[in-house]
Formats: C-alpha cells, sequence, structure tokens
C-alpha cells in the first residue's frame, strides 16, 4: 500500500465513508505496520483539533445569542473569557441597539479592549482593573503581575508588570517601559507599538518589545515587523530574529527568545491554578459560613448528581425547618469558578428554584452570587414570594439597573390618604450592559432594630436607606417562594408574566438577622471568584 | 475538604483532557458519528465516579479505562446493527498505543491555528463546513456549485496540507530554542 493510498484509506475511514473491504485491507496493513498506526493516530488527532477549533471559532462567533453554549465540555476558560469580551465588546459596535426599544439614544461606552484575563495583577492607585472590564484609554501602570488584554483590532497582548503603556487605538499601544508580547491576525496587520527608542510595526503575526531605560529589545517570534527607530533607516526583522536598540550604531542582532515573554497559553494555565486556588479558600470559609447559627437557608446550585433536579438546603441549623429547593427548567452551568454545572442559568422561560420558608422572621439578610446577561425584562427576579401577601418580601432588579426591595405593609393602596400598600427601596443604578457576564455577589440587608435597608454591591454599601415608621413591618413572613423568578406556580391560568432573571446563579443565602457591612465584605473578599 | 480537593483536581484533569479523551475515544470508533456522545458519557461518568479517583495516581489512566469501558458498552448495545470495526486484538493494540503517545498536541493545536491562516478562504470555508456544520456535502456542493467528488479530494488534499504545515512549524519552533 502506497502511503498516499494509504492516508486517503485513513481518511475515508476517518469521515465514515469506507467500503468494507478497505476497512479490512486497512486493518490487515495497521496490524503488522506501527507507521500506518501512526499516520492513522496523526490525522485522528488533525481531525479532532480541527472540529475543536473551528468550533471555538463558531461558538465565539455566536456569543451574543447564546450563553447556553459555554456549557459545552471542552469549552475552556479562556473560551469562555473571549465570549465574555465578545459579549461586552459587541454593543460597542452599534449593531445592537438597546434591549428594551424605549431609550432613545443608543447604548455607548469607552475602551479600546477588554482585560480577558489577570494573574496576580497589581495596578497602579487609580486603576484597579478586573477581569471582563474594558480597559480605558490614557496611561496605564501594572506595577506587578501579567494581564491579557484582547483589543478590538483582534489583536491579543500580554503585558508583564512592572510596566506603563496606553492604549491609543486598538491598533496602536505605547509602551514606556516593561515587557509586552502581541498576537496579531490576518485583520490587524500593522498594528504598531511604540518605544521611546523606535515604533515596531507588525507585519503579522507574534513579537514581544522588552523597553528598558535607554534601549528596546524586539523579538519577533513569527512572520515579520519593522522597526522604525527615531534616528536611522527601517529595518524588517524576520522570525527568529531579535534586536536590542541602544541608539543608531548601537544596535546588536540576537536571536527571538519566546521564552523571556509570556504567553496566551501560559496566562491561561495561570489563571486557572489561582482560581482554584480561591475556590478552596471560599469552601474553608463558606464551610464555617454553613455552621452560622443566623443562617436559615444556603443553596448553592449544583449537585453531585448531574440528574438531580433538588437543591439541598446546607445550612447547618437552618436546613432543619426549611428543606430542599426544586430545579425548574434552569439549566446546569459552570460556576463562578469554572466548573461546570454547579450554577444555574435561569434565562429558559419558566425557570425558577421553588422553595418553601415556614416560620416568621425579623431582620434579615439576602445575599446571592449571580451574573447578569442583560436586563431586558422590567422586574428581573432574585428572590420573591408567590403573588405579593401581606408582610412577605421580594428582591429583584429593576430594567434600569436598579436594586428593589420591599416588605408588604398594607392589604392594598389607600385612594383617599395616597397610602401605597408596601414601600419599595431602590437602589440607585448599579448595573449596565458592561457588567453582562461578569459574576457580582449581591445582597441586602432589611434591619429592623436599625430601622434600615443596605444594598450591596461585591461587598460595598450601595445604598442605605430609613424604614419609614409606617411601613415598618417587624413580623416577615415568606412561606412558598421562587429563587430567580416570580409568579403564582398554583394559578389555573396558563398566561404569567416573564419575569425569570436573564442570568446565572451560583449560590443564595437567607439569614434571619441583620448582617453588618463588615460582615458582607468579608463574605465578598473571601468569595470573589 | 478533602473532597472538595478532590473535585477540583478532577474538574482541572479533565478539562484538560478533552482533546486526548476525544481522540482516544474516536481511534476506537472510527467514522462514527455517535463517538461525540460516547466521549460526553464518559465524562458523565468520569465525574459521577469522580470519588474514586486517588489523587496522585494516574488520572488519565483511570479516565481512559472508563472510556474504554464506555466503548465497549456502546459496541455491546449497537452490536446487531454493527458497522464493520476493527478486531480486539488491533483495537487492543490502538487503545494501548493512544494513551501513551506523547500530548503535544496543545501545540500541535497551535501550530494549527497559524497553519490555518495561511488557507484561502474558500478552503476554510470549506473545512468549517465539514468540521461544524450539520449540513451534508450535498448541501454545499450545490450551494458552491463545486462536485462532492472534488470536494472529497480537496478535503484529503487540505489535511495532508495542514499536517505537513504543522509539522514544518513544530520542527522550525523546536530548532529556534
Amino acid at each position: 500500500m502506497s502511503p498516499s493510498e494509504r492516508d486517503r484509506l485513513i481518511d475515508a475511514l476517518i469521515d465514515g465513508e469506507i467500503p468494507d473491504a478497505d476497512v479490512l485491507r486497512l486493518e490487515a496493513e495497521m496490524s503488522i505496520d506501527p507507521a500506518v498506526r501512526s499516520a492513522y493516530y496523526e490525522r485522528l488527532e488533525l481531525s479532532v483539533l480541527l472540529e475543536n477549533t473551528l468550533e471555538a471559532e463558531v461558538v465565539s462567533m455566536e456569543a451574543t445569542a447564546s450563553t447556553r453554549t459555554w456549557s459545552k465540555w471542552g469549552l475552556s476558560a479562556m473560551g469562555a473569557a473571549a465570549a465574555v469580551a465578545l459579549v461586552s465588546g459587541i454593543f460597542l459596535g452599534g449593531e445592537f441597539g438597546s434591549a428594551s426599544g424605549t431609550s432613545v439614544a443608543e447604548k455607548q461606552a469607552t475602551g479600546f479592549g477588554v482585560l480577558v484575563g489577570q494573574v496576580d495583577a497589581t495596578w497602579s492607585n487609580d486603576t484597579n482593573l478586573k477581569e471582563g472590564d474594558l480597559v480605558p484609554p490614557g496611561p496605564l501602570q501594572l506595577l506587578s503581575g501579567v494581564a491579557q488584554i484582547e483589543l478590538f483590532s483582534g489583536v491579543s497582548v500580554v503585558v508583564e508588570g512592572e510596566a506603563a503603556f496606553e492604549i491609543h487605538s486598538p491598533m496602536d499601544v505605547s509602551m514606556g517601559a516593561g515587557k509586552l508580547r502581541a498576537r496579531v491576525p490576518e485583520a490587524a496587520q500593522g498594528f504598531r507599538v511604540r518605544s521611546t527608542e523606535g515604533d515596531v510595526v507588525d507585519l503579522g503575526t507574534e513579537f514581544a518589545i522588552n523597553v528598558m531605560a535607554g534601549q528596546s529589545e524586539v523579538h519577533v517570534l513569527d512572520g515579520e515587523v519593522e522597526w522604525h527607530p527615531k534616528e536611522g533607516a527601517t529595518q524588517l526583522l524576520d522570525g527568529g530574529q531579535a534586536m536590542n536598540w541602544r541608539g543608531s550604531g548601537h544596535s546588536e542582532i540576537l536571536t527571538a527568545d519566546a521564552s523571556a515573554f509570556v504567553g496566551v497559553a501560559e496566562i491561561g494555565v495561570k489563571r486557572i491554578e489561582s482560581r482554584y486556588s480561591q475556590m478552596e479558600d471560599w469552601m474553608n470559609y463558606s464551610a464555617n459560613l454553613r455552621a452560622d447559627p443566623r443562617l436559615v437557608s444556603y443553596y448553592k446550585m449544583g449537585t453531585n448528581d448531574p440528574w438531580s433536579r433538588r437543591l439541598r438546603n446546607i445550612s447547618e441549623l437552618g436546613s432543619e425547618c426549611v428543606g430542599e429547593g426544586a430545579v425548574v427548567a434552569a439549566a446546569a452551568v459552570a460556576d463562578r469558578w469554572g466548573r461546570l454545572g454547579h450554577a444555574l442559568d435561569f434565562s429558559p422561560m419558566g425557570s425558577r428554584v421553588r422553595v418553601v420558608v415556614p416560620g416568621e422572621y425579623r431582620s434579615m439578610t439576602f445575599l446571592t452570587w449571580v451574573k447578569i446577561n442583560s436586563l431586558d425584562r422590567w422586574y428581573n427576579s432574585l428572590f420573591l414570594t408567590d403573588g405579593h401577601d401581606l408582610h412577605e418580601p421580594h428582591w429583584q432588579i429593576l430594567n434600569d439597573g436598579r436594586l428593589f426591595f420591599s416588605v408588604k405593609k398594607y392589604d392594598t393602596n389607600n385612594e383617599s390618604t395616597g397610602q401605597q400598600a408596601k414601600y419599595n427601596f431602590h437602589s440607585p443604578q448599579f448595573w449596565d450592559a458592561s457588567l453582562s457576564g461578569q459574576w457580582l455577589m449581591i445582597a441586602t440587608v432589611y434591619n429592623v432594630d436599625g430601622r434600615e435597608v443596605t444594598h450591596y454591591v461585591n461587598g460595598r454599601v450601595l445604598s442605605r436607606e430609613a424604614i419609614p415608621e409606617e411601613y415598618l413591618v417587624e413580623t416577615v413572613e415568606i412561606g412558598a417562594a421562587s429563587i430567580g423568578n416570580w409568579g403564582e406556580p398554583y394559578s389555573e391560568d396558563p398566561a404569567f408574566t416573564v419575569r425569570n432573571l436573564n442570568g446565572s446563579m451560583d449560590e443564595f443565602a437567607f439569614f434571619e438577622a441583620a448582617l453588618s457591612d463588615d460582615e458582607i465584605a468579608d463574605i465578598y473578599h473571601h468569595g470573589k471568584p | 475538604m478533602n473532597g472538595n480537593k478532590n473535585e477540583s483536581a478532577v474538574v482541572e484533569q479533565l478539562t484538560e483532557l478533552q482533546l486526548v479523551l476525544r481522540v482516544y475515544v474516536q481511534s476506537l470508533l472510527p467514522g462514527d458519528s455517535s463517538a461525540h456522545d460516547v466521549t460526553q458519557q464518559a465524562n458523565s461518568t468520569i465525574w459521577r465516579k469522580r470519588g474514586d479517583f486517588e489523587i496522585g495516581t494516574n488520572f488519565k489512566a483511570w479516565a481512559f479505562s472508563i472510556a474504554r469501558y464506555e466503548v465497549l458498552n456502546y459496541r455491546k448495545q449497537q452490536a446487531r446493527s454493527a458497522r464493520l470495526g476493527f478486531s480486539m486484538e488491533l483495537n487492543e493494540t490502538i487503545a494501548e498505543e493512544i494513551s501513551t503517545r506523547s500530548g503535544e498536541l496543545e501545540s500541535r493545536h497551535d501550530a494549527l491555528q497559524r497553519c490555518l491562516e495561511s488557507l484561502k478562504a474558500k478552503d476554510r470555508e470549506l473545512l468549517l463546513h465539514r468540521y461544524h456544520s450539520t449540513a451534508t456535502l450535498q448541501e454545499f456542493s450545490h450551494r458552491t456549485g463545486r462536485s462532492v467528488g472534488g470536494l472529497k479530494v480537496t478535503l484529503h488534499r487540505l489535511r495532508s496540507v495542514l499536517l505537513n504545515c504543522i509539522s514544518n512549524r513544530l520542527e522550525a519552533e523546536e530548532g529556534r530554542v
């Protein structure tokens, strides 16, 4: 069998289009000849790599259409980050108008790219960038650690601290000091990095630059770059070449050294490692939290058995009186640590977790970790009792990005006195589309003794408001309720309003006490991904 | 706490293993469109049995033994409608060789991405169609006005071109360090 015939048969076999007679011939060859088996493995690996690569390409193109594809096995943390980047980036392109269709001006945001990943990164005081943030224009200083930025041109750069740099446009970055490694796709050829000694212009596909005092070093890892020195003639550098430049007449050609610069794959691995170590810290912390006597119910939105649709109340004392949650429609997705099947996506129509919370409560704290895709309903549910009966709480987010909390005090609004049935505690707007796809910790404290309601996002006080005397409810009741939705599930009318949260949750906790600002901050500090 | 450690270790290793696991299952079920489902089934079983995995032992070997079992299980179910497959002995050899193949899949993956960039747009489109779309080659043939036979030959040629490109790139990279 000639190598070309061998390869043709192997491809036919992999494609499932091989006649039986040829299977037998191939099998005979494979049984005796390791070279044929080796060719088989090689072509099979190519096939799987192609599937994986092209799938990732399509997934990122479709990222705006559905977040559920992220739950696919094999999609790495980097893939999800890239998809987040796309979702955050898309609305800048202006192709998608505002979701509600009511606002007059199209939404805008500022930035030339997205910080898709960072490890041990410390930014200078005035910029505290988190993963998923848009990278602002203006000078930036990375004091330590590494950061990966995807520019809207398609260029991916990894910056190593200590570094000072500025993004002028998605095609133009200046480097005051430090190391930068850039991967430049075809669409972004001509990408420029400026340094004090000169400019590097990429002709495709990967290079790195190290800017030091009085000298710059350019390494061409793949493809070609042009070096435009401040003094002297333009030079062309090829893949594998590097150049140290100390002003005209003092240049030296070296061999490119990829290992001297952190690459995209390396940062990906480091991110996974640091994320898991944070997760372990949280597991330890939340084990103590479970034993907190004030904790009534605590659900982590994943089960050991992927087919079970029940969530155990893991509060040690609270589970005596509040039982399991029942999952309806919500789909299993990755939690804030990237673990598949440990969070619930409430975006499928009708999604909710049904719970029954018996008893009477005085002060309360509601706390959850959520990832919101968009606030495209008027009311976006967090935790609401069925209907809205006397003395019951409702906790949700309005479509303008404000948190909403209320406890019903009277049966109806009083037309003659103008007194409402309840007082609504609104926070200022905290959410806009730039937070889409980011995990947030949201908490609200109803403090009867302190006579105030406080809203929190990511451990910080968002707003605090006194409870008006005439609306104070000292004995709160909950009963049947839904996490992530609202309605009258026992109603015989099939019509219902759409209020399910368009997003995911991985934890929900309810305390029968008002937690302090410090306690909320502490929980966030240990639980942030 | 030990359980949690175990869990995160399994998640991490299982995520890393995804590509190799797919190669492993497909090598034993060549051309079978159910290979993907069998891989998922294996993932699900590995996840369910994660408590059995002992940290420090070879995760890949443990996961592959589960995948192997799932393949056999699937074959048993399909026995009646079975297409012609390899003999037991050959499958044994394949399973062993694939699981001990040196893992440079990651660097091949990177190289492949670069190699894809060097292809013509219409060739990339054909590959995208073949490896992602659910539509048949016939439909693609209608749409593009190219014959099915011609497309198959092109696909075969493209794979050979890509394999060549990958090995050249890897060699070049090794030479550079």
